[in-house]
């Protein structure tokens, strides 16, 4: 279902992304690992098309995202794409519930999929947490400044699932946790995605979380271009 | 709308920024709008100063001078016209009626302005309004004084009281004319023109002032004698009053119609006048009735406004002496004029003032943008387009100077309700409190869009940012 095809990508003519051929299948956990700079995050901006390559090809549930225009990317990315990342997921002055529902602010399309499942927004945020393992509703109403940093990232998984998007991009969504939290918070999106059938990518560059995946790429392997300073 | 609602919870999440811009933008507003207000209104009491009055003719010299002696009652110009002359134009067929104005004297730093009883029939101001009378009577009695209401309030003067005048401006170095009180008749209404610091006096009185000052000069040489004759014997006085009555005796001849008036009022003297005991002048006076040789100024009312320039050029060009006429409101505007610059100093400060507020909200958001760039990630990765965070800064900023303004307007009319009474009773400026007057709305409207204008700079700033940051959220 994505489909990457002679990308290349250069921040300011530094080439980062030189990917020849790269297809990841509907429903596949793959984990992406790749040292510090190697280009992971870059990667994952150019899937999402918040950045355009320079030349290649990106193709997503059958959709070309060159011939897109930014707009048609960006509502692309919000109806298709939930997205985790390292530390600070959430919008401080949002609450709880507000920030699990942010996505149905710019997608129609998993709006109406999250009210066609649980009838409301907000059950649908409770339904979710409480799959990742936080029971207290009462937490929803709550400023997400209150929570611990397990718990932001758990919301931020429930925002990424709301509205059962097709593929979730994680980058780094466990290195702020520690160990025992980080197996369970793996577990758990594991557990979710299955259900759903939602294509998990996930970069890390802990090469202890590779035994979770079914299938991992080295992106320093992949990826066709000297990195000249790897941190 | 989402997007506005993003905004507006995002800058609650920054109270303290928020309330400081909120508060700089609503200041400067009020200020420019006060000043505004201040403007109009000051324009507008100095118009209202008199109206209904079509010419105002003085001996011939400045025109302002004459509007302000005459209108304003500051400064003086010679009083040269001769009374004959006032009365060749008030015979004139295009003139409805002419009021003369003599002034020269003052009461403890007040003008006194004399005049006749058809002063209070013709003289109005602001819309064609005539003086009220607030309390007592117009008295047509030859020593009756009529004060404005400022007068009466400072000096805490009554109906019935004594007043003496002094000739000349000052409160110092003028003669004071004791021997010819003056009793209260009347108290106007406040006017909140230069009436309400005037004091009204006849015509006869104040010739009756006058020739007594010359009586004393005159006696002179018996002065030498009798230092203080102010308070001698009667024999002494009766010296004057013949002596007076040699110099006006070509006065009293003048008309016929004079010793009529000196006839009627020796019945009024025979009302005792509110127990006062008239001095010997005053009988003196009353029994000459003398009206003065020469006044400030005339005004005139025309049989209609067409004639007011063929008027003029004849009061222009009028052969016994040279004259001018000047029409109020021309004058007026004209005189305004001086003030322009003043005007125009005030409006530049006043802009630099509201330019500063905008500068502040900028500065501000600017401020806010670095730890603004993670929420802005955020939001580009659920979807928002860089046009929906460009959105989000500009709504914040027209929402800041929205709340200003309207915040602003309302420091106005607090401000113009608490200030309007004191205003009137301390300053004598009756401020008048209007709707936002259309110049208003637009200068709101230039503001509100400058604030949008401005808004741009980080709205693009941040636009680039999230283009560049895309997704990465790196600190
Ligand atoms: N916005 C940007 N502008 C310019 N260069 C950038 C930008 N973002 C990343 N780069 C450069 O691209 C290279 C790859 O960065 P990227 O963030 O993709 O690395 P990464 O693999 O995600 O590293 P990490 O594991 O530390 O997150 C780095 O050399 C970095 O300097
Ligand atoms: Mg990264």
């Amino acid at each position: 279902m994505i489909n990457i095809n002679n990308l290349r990508f250069a921040w300011q003519k530094e080439p980062i992304i030189n990917i020849d051929a790269l297809s990841i299948e509907q429903g596949q956990h793959l984990f992406i690992e790749g040292s510090s700079g190697s280009g992971k995050s870059t990667l994952l901006n150019l899937l999402g098309g918040v950045i355009t390559p320079q030349s290649g090809e990106v193709e997503i549930l059958g959709q070309s995202l060159n011939q897109m225009s930014s707009s048609q990317k960006d509502s692309f990315r919000a109806n298709h794409i939930g997205f985790i990342f390292q530390q600070f997921n959430l919008i401080p002055y949002l609450s709880v519930l507000e920030n699990i529902t942010l996505p149905c602010t710019f997608s129609i399309d998993r709006k109406q999929k999250a009210l066609s499942r649980s009838g409301s927004l907000q059950k649908e945020a409770i339904r979710l947490l409480s799959a990742l393992g936080i029971n207290d509703p009462a937490l929803i109403k709550r400023s997400v400044n209150e929570l611990s940093v397990g718990q932001q990232q758990r919301v931020a998984a429930a925002r990424a699932m709301l509205g059962s998007p097709d593929i979730i991009i994680a980058d780094e969504p466990t290195s702020a946790l520690d160990n025992d939290h980080r197996q369970v918070f793996i577990k758990i999106l594991f557990e979710e995605c299955e259900k759903e059938n939602i294509t998990l990518i996930f970069v890390s560059h802990d090469a202890t979380l590779k035994h979770h995946f079914s299938h991992h790429i080295n992106l320093q392997e992949l990826n066709q271009v000297s990195i000249k300073e790897a941190l | 709308m989402a997007i506005l609602s993003l905004a507006f919870k995002s800058l609650l999440n920054r109270k303290l920024t928020f309330f400081i811009t909120l508060f700089s933008i609503a200041i400067s507003v009020t200020l420019l709008l006060g000043v505004q207000t201040l403007k109009t209104e000051t324009n507008s009491s100095f118009m209202k100063s008199i109206s209904g009055t079509d010419l105002i003719i003085g001996s011939r010299g400045a025109s302002s001078q004459l509007l302000l002696s005459s209108v304003f009652h500051i400064g003086n110009t010679p009083n040269t016209i001769q009374y004959n002359t006032y009365k060749k134009i008030s015979q004139s067929p295009a003139v409805e009626w002419a009021v003369p104005i003599s002034m020269g004297d003052s009461h403890k730093g007040y003008t006194v302005m004399a005049t006749d009883l058809s002063f209070y029939d013709y003289f109005s101001f602001a819309n064609k309004q005539h003086l009220k009378v607030d309390k007592g009577a117009i008295d047509d009695d030859m020593f009756a004084v009529v004060i404005g209401s400022e007068v009466a309030k400072k000096l805490n003067y009554n109906i019935g009281d004594q007043v003496i005048v002094t000739h000349g401006g000052g409160e110092i170095e003028g003669h004071h004319h004791d021997n010819i009180p003056f009793y209260i008749s009347a108290i106007l209404a406040p006017s909140f023109t230069a009436i309400d610091q005037t004091l009204i006096i006849s015509l006869e009185a104040m010739e009756a002032m006058h020739t007594d000052n010359h009586g004393h000069f005159g006696a002179l040489p018996g002065e030498q004698i009798l230092p203080s004759d102010n308070h001698q014997a009667h024999s002494d006085h009766d010296e004057h009053e013949h002596h007076d009555e040699a110099i006006h005796e070509e006065h009293a001849d003048h008309d016929e119609h004079e010793h009529h008036d000196a006839a009627a009022h020796a019945d009024h003297d025979a009302h005792a006048h509110h127990g006062h005991q008239d001095t010997q002048e005053q009988r003196v006076a009353r029994l000459l009735k003398i009206k003065p040789e020469k006044i400030n100024a005339i005004f005139v009312g025309l049989t209609s406004p067409q004639a007011i320039l063929s008027m003029q050029s004849y009061v222009n060009n009028y052969q016994a002496e040279p004259l001018s006429a000047i029409i109020p409101a021309v004058a007026l505007q004209e005189l305004w004029q001086f003030f322009s610059l003043a005007e125009v100093a005030l409006n530049i400060v006043t802009v630099f003032v509201v330019l500063v507020g905008l500068l502040g909200m900028l500065s501000i958001i600017l401020m806010s943008l670095n730890e603004r760039r993670r929420e802005m990630a955020i939001l580009r990765s659920v979807g928002a387009r860089p046009g929906h965070i460009f959105g989000l800064i500009i709504g914040e900023a027209g929402f800041v100077c929205f709340a200003g303004i309207l915040l602003g307007v309302a420091l106005l009319y607090l401000l113009l309700f608490t200030l309007q009474a004191p205003l009137a009773s301390y300053y004598g400026f009756y401020l008048d409190i209007n709707m936002l007057t259309s110049n208003d709305w637009f200068i709101l409207a230039i503001i509100q869009l400058s604030a949008l204008v401005i808004a741009f700079i980080p709205g693009w700033l941040i636009y680039k940012y999230s283009l560049s940051d895309g997704m990465s959220i790196k600190f």
